[in-house]
């Protein structure tokens, strides 16, 4: 709509009806998108909570693999598969939670809605902020800890061994690739319980009820189904892809541990598991855009 | 008395025209069939009492809210139709008022003057301040700031002054004349009535409908008063011969 203007000119405008802020639901845009990121690292970066979240998961890995001997990189990632399994989604629930439930909290939901900002623009920028300091957290221990290994290992260990059957940096680096896909799953989930919660009460609620269900729920679960008959031997291997925990792990012991093992390891089938993380991903995100704020 | 003010109409275009809004939370309706215009360059004040639903519909003028009935159009003449106050404004306690408002300049397509934004409300001292140190008078004002970010059309603040002192009431109702006379349309909703007597026009929720709309000397006139707060006890406690709208309902303001 043209509107002639007081003085006798005209002004190109047009009048919105109902919704009055245009919300282009499109690609991303590139600029606002990289506002939104960047508004996210540095809130994770200047809050002293997520700094002491990282120090001690730090430690918690030094120690995890002091104690194991870190004599070689497969003893390594065995040692610290289980506390990876558990530590990851707690970190990711910690960072993401909260994301944002606070600016709804906030009020600044409401008005980012005034802004031409799409829900995707703003839920994939909040999870790109997150999950970049998220990556950094749970994965530059890990690398320190592998870096100490060529200097402290025993005989079995070198960076140089890279065919199949001897240990190698390669596989630890396998590991940690998978280490940060389940990371990246994890704060997906977080995002969602974030973007879904009302209050910071439930979002608690919501995140640790998540933290059981994905750490042991899920598994108790499979393995339940598979007592009482629902869930046949011969399925399990696809069943267990379902549980992102599972299929981290399946993946961990198929592609690590199953590269230097003269037994195959059975536990898992990995295009099931690369699936099945990507669906909880994918999931997860489709849930926060969904519901970060009503249309 | 007609609910259009002489005195808007003698001022710029309309810029928001809302007809025949109505809303309800499920069973309870708050208001019906309520219709008026903010012109340009005109300051709107929302008055009434608590649960008449002054929030309801100013979230419903931003766009925030769906009405259940009616329709409201803005016209904008910028990427950016309508800048909003919530009504306990906050931002990120991590970042500095010239940070915080960068982010959302970063949001529009077009450059936005965030130093002349923070110049608008008085904040240039406070510019490296991190949002954890400001005043609750100073998160309002940059909250105003924020609201003026490219250049909307139409500005609508809920309970700007709400739990402010008298002297940063009467700043913050100055930086509002401020932004009315540079063009913008201004809505609030407010309790302060001395600072609503600086607007062009004063409507009153109540009773599920706008029950006066007038500039404050009519306001206060028709009531036979002396000042906005007789005249807002004279039309609240019935005592007025008023057309209420239908549907009258009430409940907290949402």
């Amino acid at each position: 709509m043209t509107d002639a203007r007081p003085d006798g000119g005209e002004a190109a405008t047009e009048t919105d009806r109902r919704s009055v802020t245009a919300r282009i639901e499109s690609l991303p845009d590139p600029d606002q998108l990289f506002a939104v990121v960047g508004r996210e690292l540095r809130t994770v970066v200047r809050t002293r909570a997520y700094a002491a979240l990282a120090v001690g998961y730090a430690a918690l890995v030094v120690a995890l693999a002091g104690a194991g001997g870190a004599s070689g990189f497969l003893p390594l990632t065995l040692d610290l598969l289980t506390y990876v399994e558990l530590l990851v989604p707690a970190l990711a629930i910690a960072f993401g939670y909260r994301a944002v439930l606070g600016d709804a909290r906030r009020g600044e939901l409401d008005v980012l809605q005034t802004y031409p900002l799409s829900k995707p623009t703003f839920v994939l920028g909040v999870y790109l902020g997150r999950v970049t300091a998220l990556l950094v957290v749970v994965l530059v221990p890990l690398l320190l800890v592998g870096a100490v290994v060529p200097f402290v290992g025993g005989t079995q260990s070198s960076v140089l061994a890279t065919h199949a059957g001897a240990d190698s940096a390669f596989l630890y680096l396998r590991f940690l690739t998978l280490t940060a896909l389940f990371s990246m799953v994890g704060l997906g989930v977080a995002l969602a319980v974030s973007a879904t919660a009302d209050s910071v009460r439930a979002a608690i609620a919501l995140g640790l009820g998540f933290l059981v269900v994905l750490v042991v729920g899920l598994d108790v679960g499979i393995v339940a189904a598979l007592g009482a008959g629902v869930v046949g031997e011969g399925s399990l291997q696809w069943v267990l892809a379902l549980s992102p925990n599972s299929a981290f792990r399946g993946l961990v012991l198929r592609t690590v541990v199953g590269a230097v093992s003269t037994s195959s390891v059975r536990a898992a089938v990995p295009a099931a598991n690369l699936a099945g993380l990507a669906i909880w991903l994918v999931g997860s995100l489709a849930l926060s855009i969904w519901a970060a704020w009503d249309d | 008395m007609t609910q259009d003010s002489r005195r808007t109409q003698a001022r710029g275009r309309t810029v928001a025209t809302v007809e025949g809004v109505g809303h309800a939370f499920g069973d309870l309706t708050v208001f019906r069939d309520v219709s008026f215009e903010v012109r340009e360059g005109t300051m709107t004040t929302l008055v009434g009492p608590n649960g008449s639903g002054k929030t309801t519909l100013l979230r419903i003028v931003a766009g925030l809210l769906s009405p259940t009935e009616g329709t409201v159009d803005v016209t904008r003449r910028s990427e950016r139709a309508v800048g909003y106050l919530p009504q306990q404004p906050s931002f990120r306690s991590v970042f500095t008022v010239e940070e915080t408002l960068r982010f959302y300049a970063d949001l529009l397509p077009t450059d936005v003057d965030v130093a002349a934004a923070i110049d608008r409300v008085g904040l240039s001292g406070a510019r490296d301040r991190n949002v954890d140190a400001l005043s609750g008078g100073m998160r309002r004002l940059l909250g105003i700031a924020q609201a003026t970010l490219g250049d909307p059309s139409l500005v609508v603040l809920d309970e700007p002054t709400g739990d402010l002192d008298p002297r940063m009431t009467e700043y913050v109702f100055e930086v509002l004349v401020d932004l009315a006379e540079s063009g913008m349309a201004v809505l609030l909703a407010t309790h302060n009535l001395l600072g609503a007597e600086k607007a062009d026009d004063v409507a009153l929720l109540d009773r599920g409908g706008i029950v006066v709309r007038a500039p404050p000397d009519e306001f206060v006139g028709d009531a036979d008063a002396d000042s906005l707060a007789e005249a807002f006890r004279h039309y609240v406690s019935g005592d007025a011969d008023l057309t209420v709208r239908a549907g009258a309902g009430g409940g907290d303001d949402q």
